[in-house]
């Protein structure tokens, strides 16, 4: 069932209840303070019957005008009255008592006799039900007389008749009223809801670059847009990430598939001899090596977004990894004669996995060798400042360009100059040092500038207790 | 045939080379963007091969390059890209065919064919002076429909000569189609092919097809 029927039925039933509870509780409230109001002037009526009575001295012979002209209230028309002797016969009655005989009934007389006053209510056929009040007059422990004052209930039937169609017109009516109403304003309220909806629909077709174009309102509505605008943002760039992850990767891998297949094509197209077969088949075997460095180091990254790759959480001195860093990385580059120097060193000690250091470290030193120009130099130093260690490693060699600077991170990113400078990138590896330095809740900074040399600085908290 | 290749892949750059030299084309490998329109411009190719990535300018701005000079040189791109677009854009800005990596080499020579075949666009794919007919596909060559053997160098010269029969061709002309920028223009190197050409195709035949043009160069033509 659709939402808004569903909140305008519950908000009918709800207002339906409400109405026929307050219609039952005004009708029967009415009928019953209608009905107190004719009693009450009934026992008016018969006091005023009794005190003629009493100041008559009781006698059985009242002149009926007489009565009438000294208690002018007993001669309303609306009312009659009767005065019954003990054994229950008529002694005196008002005029208006016309065709019927109204006798004392049984019970009346009952009560009568046991000195008490009673309502009755009587109906005769064809005529409108009467209201009786009787009143016993007892003297000196005797009854004498018992009063009888009447009424028709028309009036108070008739009023009690109106108000029911009343009742019973307008509410449905008001209830219909509402409900149509209910029905819209749930419309309006639950109109950007479908326009959400189509939107979302036409998003999850495919196209992420749409957006919710919900009137910029703070209430549910627009906070809901909101979310759901953001959240696409997010699902754009991480589709366009991944597309253009999938799109690098299948370059990086085309090229060496690019090179095995045209070598060996070549090769098979004629007869060669022996010696042009082992180039080719030596050329291959680098590009399988070239391959699978690449294949294992895009399976690390999407393992470390899995959050697959274990890491040690253990102390390690910087001072000595860095210096058996620099013992390894005096041996990268000899005939290009770049010295690899180890400089100012703080001895620090932080918490973490010091095989993936030492691939952070050995990787940053490696490509500051790669970018030198020969006869250049490397500087490795290590200080410490408010709880961080900070790792530099700086070269003079070729520089990064601002543009590529903040580039250099992403996967299979490659400046022109570096892929024009070493063959063997994968451009993968800069993008494996950044996720180790993230993973150890630090980051890798560049400095850099064109032609002069580039500065890369780790980042890394200090372990806790290390001084 | 002189065609320039650029490709930054040295190991492509390189494979693509020799394919294209054991074709009897001569080929001119550029690794570098900016370097590879300045050679495309300097000088007047039959077929370039461009990579679409390359450092420094792109492949796709080197043919627009080349098409602003308006030159008509058929243009082949390599892409590593299997989307749509790259080779959309590629072809939009001037480029005649595309072939995506990894390639075979046949196709690569094929598509090259039938881009030299384009450039004089009422040329079928054999070509024919008289008796004289060369096959470039098969690089079979007849007269009389007897079998000529020819060496590479010798194929190269007589299929420029035969692209542009009944035109005098300059040495420097031939040298540029025939020989690549490793060739010393100051030999008498092209002399020695026409006259090597000339004992395979002209010699005891009433009907001579070469013909030296005093002062200028050669042509070939069936009268």
């Amino acid at each position: 069932m659709p939402l808004r029927l569903r909140l305008t039925l519950w908000y009918g039933s709800a207002l339906a209840l409400i109405l026929i509870a307050f219609s039952t509780v005004l009708y029967f409230v009415t009928a019953r303070s209608l009905r107190d109001a004719l009693d009450q002037s009934l026992e008016e009526t018969a006091a005023a019957a009794v005190r003629s009575l009493e100041e008559r001295g009781f006698l059985p012979l009242i002149d009926e005008d007489e009565l009438m002209s000294q208690f002018p209230e007993l001669a309303r028309i609306d009312k009659f009255f009767q005065i019954f002797s003990p054994s229950g016969t008529i002694t005196i009655r008002s005029p208006n008592v016309k065709q019927h005989e109204l006798p004392l009934s049984r019970r009346a007389l009952e009560v009568a006799f046991s000195g008490q006053t009673i309502f009755e209510s009587a109906k005769y056929p064809k005529e409108p039900p009467l209201r009786l009040i009787s009143v016993p007059i007892i003297y000196r422990g005797n009854l004498l007389y018992i009063v009888q004052v009447g009424t028709s209930m028309e009036s108070v039937d008739q009023t009690l008749n109106r108000l029911l169609l009343v009742l019973l017109v307008t509410m449905p009516l008001a209830l219909a009223v509402s409900l149509a109403g209910g029905w819209f304003l749930a419309g309006r309220a639950l109109r950007p809801v479908d326009a959400i909806t189509l939107a979302a629909q036409r998003i999850a077709a495919g196209d992420l670059t749409q957006r919710l174009n919900v009137a910029a309102s703070p209430d549910e509505i627009g906070r809901l847009a909101d979310t759901f605008n953001n959240m696409i943002a997010r699902l754009e760039i991480s589709f366009r990430q991944i597309r253009q992850f999938s799109s690098d990767a299948s370059h990086e891998l085309r090229t060496p598939l690019t090179v095995m297949k045209g070598e060996t094509e070549l090769a098979l197209r004629r007869p060669r001899e022996a010696g042009d077969y082992t180039v080719v088949l030596e050329s291959n075997l680098e590009e399988i090596d070239r391959m699978t460095r690449i294949v294992d180091e895009l399976l690390f990254l999407s393992r470390a977004d899995m959050g697959e790759v274990k890491m040690e959480h253990l102390p390690v001195k910087l001072e000595a990894l860095l210096e058996d860093i620099h013992r390894q990385a005096s041996l990268l580059d000899q005939e290009r004669e770049i010295q690899v120097v180890l400089g100012l060193v703080t001895p620090a000690t932080v918490l973490g996995d010091e095989l993936r250091l030492r691939e952070l470290f050995l990787n940053l030193v490696d490509n500051a060798v790669k970018y030198s120009r020969p006869g250049g130099s490397v500087n490795i130093t290590l200080a410490t400042e408010s709880g961080q260690a900070k790792i530099s490693v700086a070269d003079h060699g070729i520089g990064i360009s601002t543009g590529d600077q903040t580039k250099i991170f992403d996967r299979f990113y490659r400046t022109d100059d570096a892929r024009a400078h070493t063959k063997k990138g994968t451009g993968l590896g800069l993008a494996i040092c950044a996720w180790i330095a993230e993973s150890h809740h630090g980051r890798i900074d560049v400095q850099s500038e064109v032609g002069k040399g580039s500065v890369f600085t780790v980042t890394l908290p200090l372990a806790p207790n290390s001084p | 045939m002189r065609i320039l290749v650029i490709e930054d892949e040295t190991k492509v750059g390189c494979f693509i080379k020799r394919a294209l030299e054991e074709e009897s084309y001569a080929v001119d490998l550029c690794e570098d963007g900016a370097k590879g329109l300045e050679m495309a411009l300097a000088t007047n190719y039959d077929t370039i091969v461009v990579d679409l990535m390359l450092p420094s300018m792109s492949g796709l701005d080197i043919v627009k390059g080349i098409r602003r000079e308006r030159i008509q040189v058929p243009i082949l791109i390599l892409t590593a890209q299997s989307q749509v677009d790259q080779r959309v854009k590629g072809l939009d800005a001037g480029a005649d065919d595309y072939l995506t990596k990894p390639f075979a080499i046949d196709e690569l020579l094929a598509r090259i064919r039938a881009l030299l075949r384009r450039g004089a666009t009422d040329s079928p794919g054999v070509l024919q002076i008289d008796d004289l007919v060369l096959n470039p596909a098969t690089r079979e060559v007849t007269r009389g429909g007897q079998r000529i053997d020819l060496t590479l160098k010798e194929y190269a010269l007589l299929e420029y000569l035969m692209r542009h029969s009944g035109r005098v061709l300059t040495r420097p002309m031939i040298s540029e189609h025939v020989w690549n920028q490793d060739f010393d223009t100051f030999t008498n190197v092209i002399d020695v092919y026409v006259n090597y050409l000339r004992n395979k195709i002209d010699r005891g035949r009433t009907k001579k097809l070469i013909h030296t043009i005093r002062g200028s160069g050669y042509m070939l033509k069936a009268d």
